[in-house]
Order: structure tokens, then sequence, then C-alpha cells
């Protein structure tokens, strides 16, 4: 299954060095993250040596190369929302998930990262919660968010 | 056929071959300019920013490595102005910092005139020169490394896996590794890394006085200089 998603994506792109970004992109939003072997077959198929895809994979934050979870939260810690309080976020999550920033809760359920800007700094301090922006975060609505996050799919599991 | 250029390196007019870098004509013409990431033959990437000179156009002077800066006619170079010996020896202090267990470092040090090192010693293992990626690349056709993470988090690895899918054993990566060669005397630990300098005798004249051509000092020996791997 997987392998035909790859084969649809590199349709048209095969030996052309220079698409190997937007394939990473496709491949990233279509499964989360980038599979190992997934990228073997970009490399192969590109014509770019793996050694790039990985280097290309680092450089960017877009790009994880581990699993993530379904719920993914982003807190912005660039200037503007460091100043109006996101490190108090990023300890939020900590306490509330025992969990470092790039890493994923052992249920796979949620993941948080940081990055350093996504370009709405009079809003902030900015969470992104899977590509919906929530503007003027505290602490309590982060909690809020990620009780909602966990627990309506713990409910659904349930039933 | 092959184009010549006029270049003035240090006062002197040289004629070089159009498509060269500033470095590689000064060291054929055996003007010293000290460098440490540059292997002949292979592409060169400003890494080390020992090599730096002035570059003079229109009565503006512009400091920049002159391993990636290709020769052009009428050019004009200074490589032995106070202000770059100055700054290169910031940079060499701050490799010596970074890496101490080099007899490279230290010796390229010693070249610049780093008399005392003012920063903390960090001691760690790699100067991310980038000599072992691109013979890798270059020399081995293997791509069996990279530069991974960026910022404060790049550093020298290998794709997943094991390095035995790509790599083919040339054992270039360490023989052009500056880290390859310990101190003579032996390998520094945590808390006693300190400037060897010891090979300061080996240099004919004082440092920042040293004339700006090459003088086949036995420094070059320790990181492979261009002008050793030549002959």
């Amino acid at each position: 299954m997987a392998m035909m998603n790859l084969d649809s994506i590199l349709e048209g792109r095969r030996s052309q060095p220079h698409m190997l970004v937007e394939v990473m992109l496709d491949l990233q939003d279509q499964e989360g993250y980038l599979p190992e072997e997934a990228l073997k077959t970009v490399s192969k198929e590109l014509g770019v040596p793996l050694i790039d895809v990985y280097r290309v994979a680092h450089f960017y934050k877009a790009f994880s190369l581990k699993p993530r979870g379904k719920n993914v939260i982003t807190i912005c810690t660039g200037t503007a929302c460091h100043v109006r309080g996101s490190d108090l976020l990023v300890n939020q999550v900590k306490g509330q998930l025992g969990i470092e920033p790039g890493d994923t809760t052992a249920d796979g359920q949620i993941t948080v990262e940081c990055v350093n800007c996504v370009g709405a700094c009079a809003l902030g301090p900015i969470v992104v919660h899977n590509e919906s922006y929530c503007k003027n975060m505290t602490p309590g609505k982060l909690r809020k968010k990620i009780d909602k996050a966990a627990g309506v799919k713990k409910e659904k599991k349930h039933a | 056929m092959l184009q010549y250029v006029n270049v003035m390196i240090d006062g002197a007019p040289v004629r070089a071959e159009k498509g060269t870098s500033v470095l590689d004509t000064a060291i054929h013409y055996g003007i010293c300019i000290p460098h440490l990431c540059h292997i002949p033959g292979i592409h060169d990437m400003g890494a080390c920013r020992l090599c730096i000179v002035e570059e003079v156009k229109n009565g503006r002077s512009k400091v920049t490595a002159s391993c990636t800066l290709l020769v052009e006619d009428g050019m004009v170079i200074k490589s032995n102005t106070d202000k770059i010996l100055k700054m290169r020896k910031n940079i060499a202090e701050l490799l010596v910092a970074q890496a101490p267990n080099s007899k490279a470092i230290q010796d390229v040090a010693v070249r610049c005139g780093v008399k005392d090192v003012r920063y903390p010693f960090r001691n760690e293992n790699c100067v991310l020169c980038g000599r072992c990626v691109r013979i890798c690349k270059e020399r081995a056709k293997a791509n069996a490394l990279g530069f991974i993470g960026r910022g404060k988090d790049r550093h020298v690895d290998h794709p997943p896996g094991r390095l035995m899918d790509y790599c083919k054993n040339c054992n270039g990566c360490i023989m052009f590794c500056p880290m390859s060669v310990t101190p003579c005397g032996g390998p520094m630990k945590k808390g006693q890394e300190r400037l060897c300098g010891q090979c300061d005798s080996q240099l004919n004249a004082d440092a920042q006085k040293m004339p700006g051509v090459c003088v086949w000092c036995e420094l070059g020996k320790g990181f492979q200089c261009s002008r050793y791997l030549a002959v």
C-alpha cells in the first residue's frame, strides 16, 4: 500500500534531483513522517545520494524522521512568543505529558514540537494544533486542549 | 586552450590559470597562506576560514576566504596585512580551543602566531572542516559521509543503518582527518588542554614577522599542507 502511494508521489518526478523537497513534502503529508525504506526508494528513483536525502530531511523542521502522533502540537518559541511566555507553555507540556519537545507520547496520540516562528507574532504566544492556529495561549488553555485531544481519542477507543 | 589571467598577490604579479582559486595560485607560486580544510584536487567549501585574504577592488578591501575565491584578471590580493594576520590568529585560536588534540591544528596555530588561547577549551573531536566528507564524495565516490543537522547540532554522520553498506573501506576519511595525529605529548584529557606551541622552534622566524613565502616549514607535514601533497 505504502509503496503504491510512493509510486504515485514519484510519478513524473523520477530522475529529477531538484524535485527532492517536493517528493519529501508529499511523503511527509501522506505518512506523517519519513520512513527509512521510503527514503531509500526516493534516493534511488531521483538519483540523489542517500546521505543528501538525509541531510535535507535533517535540515528542515517540516520533516520528521520519527513517527508522529495523531495530534501534533507545535509551540512557537520565537522571540515575540518567548517574551509573551511560551516557555511556560513548554513547561506545562513537559509536566503534563512527561515528554520533551520533539517527542511523542507512548500511546502515539500527541507529539509536541518547538519551532522558531510561525509568522503570527502579534497573536503570540502561538500554539499550532494540527495546522489550526491558536492565539494568545496560556498554560491553562493548553492543558485543556491537550486533555481534550488525548481524552476524545480514549473515549473513541472504548466505544 | 588554457586561458591565463594576471593577478597581483602580495605585490607580486603572477600569471594564473583561469578557473583556479586564489589559494591554489598562491601555493603554486610559493606564497604561504595557512590553510586547513583545503585538499588539492578536491572542491573547496571554505569551512575553516584560515585562508582569508584581502581582495582590493576600487580602493576598497574585502576579506574573504581565498580557497573559494576564483582568480580574475587584474585582481589585487593581500594575504599578509596586519588586519589579516590578526583575524587569522583569532580563527586559529578558536580552532585550537575547539579541538586541541590535533597536531595539525596545533601546528597551524603556531604558524599563525598564536601565543595563548583566550577561549575556553572544548576538546571536541571535530572542527567540521569537511575533509572526510569531500574525500568520500569526490575521491572515493562513496557518499557514505555527510553533514547532518544544522547550527550547533551540525555533525558528520552516515545514513542510518550499517556504514558498511555504502563505505568502500578506502580509509580516506581517516587519512585526511586533521584529528588523526595527536600532539607529540599524547592526547590531552579534559582540563589539561593547552597550546602545544613546542614546534615554535621549527619556524625560523617570529611567526608575526614571517615572510609571506613558503619556506617549507616542517609544520606543513602535520596537516598535509598542499605544498607537500603537490610534490
